[in-house]
């Protein structure tokens, strides 16, 4: 398992290489010079011209990328012209407001679709089954920019539930220790912290975890439909076994590698997922800055970014790899 | 358990979930006093379905309190998220640092002259040199006295920080010396009558004692030190910044509110649903759509304001068919610039006759020439300009930059083909275009130019010769005029300076002016703010009822 995960992790560094040269390739060629954009209208020429030798923009594109391969061997993702930060710091900064949405958006998306997708897979053509059905196509099909409005509207707007937008309320958030807002809240025994948290996290976490719910409840239920023909659910059955447990025991068991899969394959699609949605809610994460960096040609900032989706793309995919072990016991890494 | 059984107990846990989010409605009132204290709330209350959840939310918010503090909250587009205050050039900066950390001399936009501020007075000795007298009873927050060092040390700053974006603001100087603790003489690479146009809310005053202490690496990382009336209280980047009253302020007490949260929110709907339920008590740049909705919200109204960002059409004389005058006369005869205010921008607007509007300094609301909408005349003049057929042109235009831009451009179009100058319209997304339009090479487009409060520098900009090639128009008599205007430093002799130029840009067309669109401020009722056309928000300018 070991010798499997490292060669896993060497055999990402060419990828990381080739992804790199992509995206600066990308940007260099992308019409725009970071230097006009970031400056103000009023700007004359000769700032805008010093500007462009300050971030070594002058300099040809070999020598820029080389440059940024060398800084980033070193951890070192250069300084953002944008932000006037270093990126690994801004990176750093951001993140846990990424990760803390999409673990509410996975959490709400497998609460809500495995039961769906496990009653819908059972039963099928049943009413459950064309509820969960219905669910999952709206899932699948809705914008996530047009959902994230109609909930601020209606939950926000009409019923107050939640609050517009944003992370946390201002003298409610207290000492910031790991960057969580629930773990930090729930460290310094801030209650009113945590609950203004949840408040803030539930709107963008629906937005964003109802495609994948949506997804995830459709493969849920075809794996259930497929596991239920099997001869040892059969045999389950005729043993005896209370419906529930044959449901739950063996066939939610067996049908979960399929659904771990896609959990780890939309984690990825999560992550672009979330640069509309921080957008939309004003959450202070990875997206939302990656959005700031596109338009404003950023290269370091956007390259950087680019560079963590990849390598947390890549440990998603072992982490997924690590837990098949851990749920199909018949799985050995050679 | 049946079929029924399964799908009802599919539809109560989906309840039990929404119920469980309600249940977690009320506010949490806070582990600070200021939020808690604030519950009171007064009259900033949203929509009416605000009566059972949203009170907490607003008065949290803001509004006042008979016992508490007051705290505004504004939902803004910009974000700041260095506390270096030189590291960006954007309207929000500008105002929140100069408010915390201080400016040399402010601009009175009911006026449009420059007043006070940490400059007690100046004169100009001599065309190039200006000497700028202290206050003398000022105090960082610190404690220790603000002096001309650090004027000198501020304008360096601005010269060498390798972050610093606000290098234009020291543009015309050549050089800043300290005389004495109290008095500071800068000199001017050239006459620049127009000198205080680039300090004018714009110049910020750090400390020096505090530079020197932490050093370029960490001072950033400290809380401001400044002589403001507010004083820094958090920043959190992408989300907000929030800043409180300075007791000790040297002009005295401070009349705005205790605190002033600026929450930043890009979005449009996320702004205005925010004011409405009482979240935030000023929501910046309304789209005209959504004026009704404020308006006819029983605790919300709209606030208008002149926009100091002239809306122009530009044509580069260096390309054909601009190179002729004719032409371009006959593209500002053919644009009916009042019917598309009303109809496109929804009456929000206002005509321009000449480069500048009323909220501009200097302006003349008597300047000639002037055009009228008039198609039979654009006609005409394209056709004395050789052209009886017609002339194919590409019209560009930025889309999303500036309100209705793209609406603005195709009802323009339709104009221009109307008389003959049959307009392609082109959309590139807006770093190309501006990238494009920065290097000269776009020749026909529609643009706007912000923060045109004195018009000396950005008329240079665009029309002076060998300034920037944005327009690449060129006119020795024109040129004659800026240098005029820029070594005039009798007022009133300037402003007719100005005139001229005006006049004469106007007259010879290689941009049509076309309007300013009104800024739209939302607010809650209780909340008596005036928005500036220059678009800083001073908190001490709020009021809250």
């Amino acid at each position: 398992m070991t010798r499997y995960l490292v060669q896993r992790l060497v055999g990402t560094i060419p990828v990381m290489l080739l992804v790199t040269l992509l995206v600066y390739g990308l940007l260099h060629l992308a019409p725009g010079d970071p230097a006009s954009l970031l400056l103000p209208e009023d700007a004359t020429d000769a700032d805008i011209a010093e500007a462009r030798a300050r971030w070594g923009l002058d300099q040809p594109f070999a020598i820029q990328y080389l440059y940024f391969v060398g800084n980033a061997v070193q951890g070192n993702l250069g300084r953002s012209f944008r932000f006037a930060q270093p990126v690994t710091e801004l990176i750093g900064s951001r993140l846990p407001a990424t990760i803390e949405l999409a673990f509410f958006a996975v959490l709400i998306a497998v609460l809500i679709a495995i039961p769906l997708g496990v009653f819908a897979g059972a039963r099928p053509d049943s009413a459950t089954d064309n509820v969960g059905t219905i669910f999952g196509l709206f899932g699948i099909s809705m914008p996530n920019f047009w959902f994230g409005i109609m909930l601020i509207l209606l939950f926000a707007g009409v019923l107050h539930w939640f609050p517009s937008a944003g992370r946390s309320e201002y003298g409610v958030a207290g000492q910031t220790v790991t960057g969580f807002y629930f773990i930090d809240s729930i460290i310094t025994g801030n209650w009113a912290g945590v609950a203004d948290a949840f408040k803030h996290v539930v709107l963008p976490a629906v937005t964003l975890g109802c495609a994948l719910a949506g997804i995830l409840m459709r493969i849920t239920r075809s794996a259930v439909l497929e596991i239920t023909r099997e001869d040892y659910v059969l045999v389950a059955r005729a043993k005896g076994l209370m419906n529930r447990v044959v449901l739950w025991r063996h066939v939610l068991r067996n049908a979960l590698i399929p659904i771990v899969t896609v959990v780890g394959l939309e984690l990825g699609t999560l992550l672009s997922g979330s640069i509309i949605v921080e957008t939309v809610f004003a959450w202070p994460g990875v997206g939302n800055l990656l959005i700031t960096g596109v338009t404003s040609r950023d290269y370091p900032l956007v390259t950087g970014i680019v560079l963590v989706y990849t390598v947390a793309f890549v440990a998603i995919n072992l982490a997924i790899d690590a837990i098949y072990a851990v749920v199909d016991p018949r799985i050995r890494f050679q | 358990m049946g079929k029924h059984a399964r799908l009802l107990g599919l539809v109560a846990s989906l309840t039990l979930f929404a119920l469980g989010c309600q249940q977690a409605q009320p506010r949490p009132q806070g582990s600070s006093g200021a939020a808690a204290s604030n519950t009171a709330g007064s009259g900033a209350a949203g929509s009416g379905a605000a009566s059972n959840a949203a009170p907490a939310s607003q008065a949290s918010g803001g509004g006042t309190s008979s016992s508490g503090p007051t705290r505004v909250t504004i939902g803004v587009t910009e974000t700041i998220e260095s506390q270096n205050p030189y590291a960006d050039s954007i309207s929000l900066g500008y105002g929140i640092w100069c408010e915390v950390l201080g400016c040399l001399v402010t601009m009175d936009p009911q006026t449009n002259t420059y007043k006070p501020e940490l400059a007690e007075s100046w004169e100009v000795e001599n065309p190039t040199t200006w000497v700028f007298h202290l206050r003398k009873d000022v105090k960082w927050q610190d404690g220790s006295p603000f002096t001309s060092a650090d004027v000198v040390h501020s304008i360096n700053r601005i010269r060498n920080d390798r972050d610093s974006k606000q290098k234009q603001n020291t543009a015309p100087l050549a050089s800043v010396e300290a005389t004495d603790d109290y008095t500071v003489r800068m000199t001017t690479k050239e006459p620049t009558a127009s000198l205080l146009s680039y300090f004018a809310d714009l110049l910020i005053i750090t400390s020096k004692a505090q530079y020197d202490k932490f050093g370029p690496d960490q001072i950033d990382q400290q809380p401001p030190i400044g002589t403001g009336p507010y004083m820094f209280k958090e920043l959190v980047p992408n989300q907000r910044l929030v800043i409180a009253k300075n007791p000790n302020w040297w002009g005295g007490k401070v009349d705005g509110p205790d605190e002033v949260v600026y929450r930043i929110m890009r979005e449009t709907e996320v702004r205005v649903t925010a004011l409405l339920n009482g979240e935030i008590q000023i929501a910046e740049f309304l789209p005209p759509h959504l004026v009704d909705r404020v308006n006819s919200a029983p605790n919300t109204k709209v606030v208008s304001t002149d926009s100091q960002e002239i809306m122009f059409l530009a044509m580069m004389p260096k390309t054909k068919p601009w190179d002729n005058k004719l032409v371009r006369q006959a593209v500002c005869y053919s644009i009916d610039r009042d019917g598309i205010i009303q109809g496109v921008l929804q009456g929000q607007g206002k005509r321009l006759d000449g480069p500048i509007g009323p909220a501009s300094y200097a302006y003349n609301p008597n300047l000639q020439p002037r055009y009228t909408y008039d198609p039979a005349k654009a006609k005409q003049l394209l056709a004395e300009a050789g052209y009886p057929n017609g002339v194919d042109v590409d019209f560009y235009t930025p889309v999303g930059r500036y309100i209705q831009d793209k609406q603005s451009a195709e009802a323009m179009a339709a104009q221009m083909n109307a008389v003959g100058i049959r307009a392609k319209l082109m959309t590139p997304e807006w770093p190309t275009l501006w990238a494009d339009v920065q290097a000269g090479r776009t020749p026909f487009y529609y643009m706007g130019r912000g923060s045109v409060n004195d018009p000396g520098p950005a008329l240079s900009q665009y029309f002076e010769t060998g300034v920037s090639p944005r327009i690449g128009y060129s006119n020795p008599q024109l040129d004659a005029l800026f240098q005029k205007e820029r070594a005039s430093f009798d007022e009133n002799a300037r402003k007719q300076a100005l005139s001229d130029e005006m006049s004469l840009i106007t007259e010879e067309a290689p941009a049509c002016f076309l309007w300013t669109i009104n800024m739209l401020w939302g607010m809650a009722k209780n909340i008596d703010y005036a928005p500036r056309p220059d678009l800083r928000i001073f908190a001490s300018d709020i009021r809250v009822h």
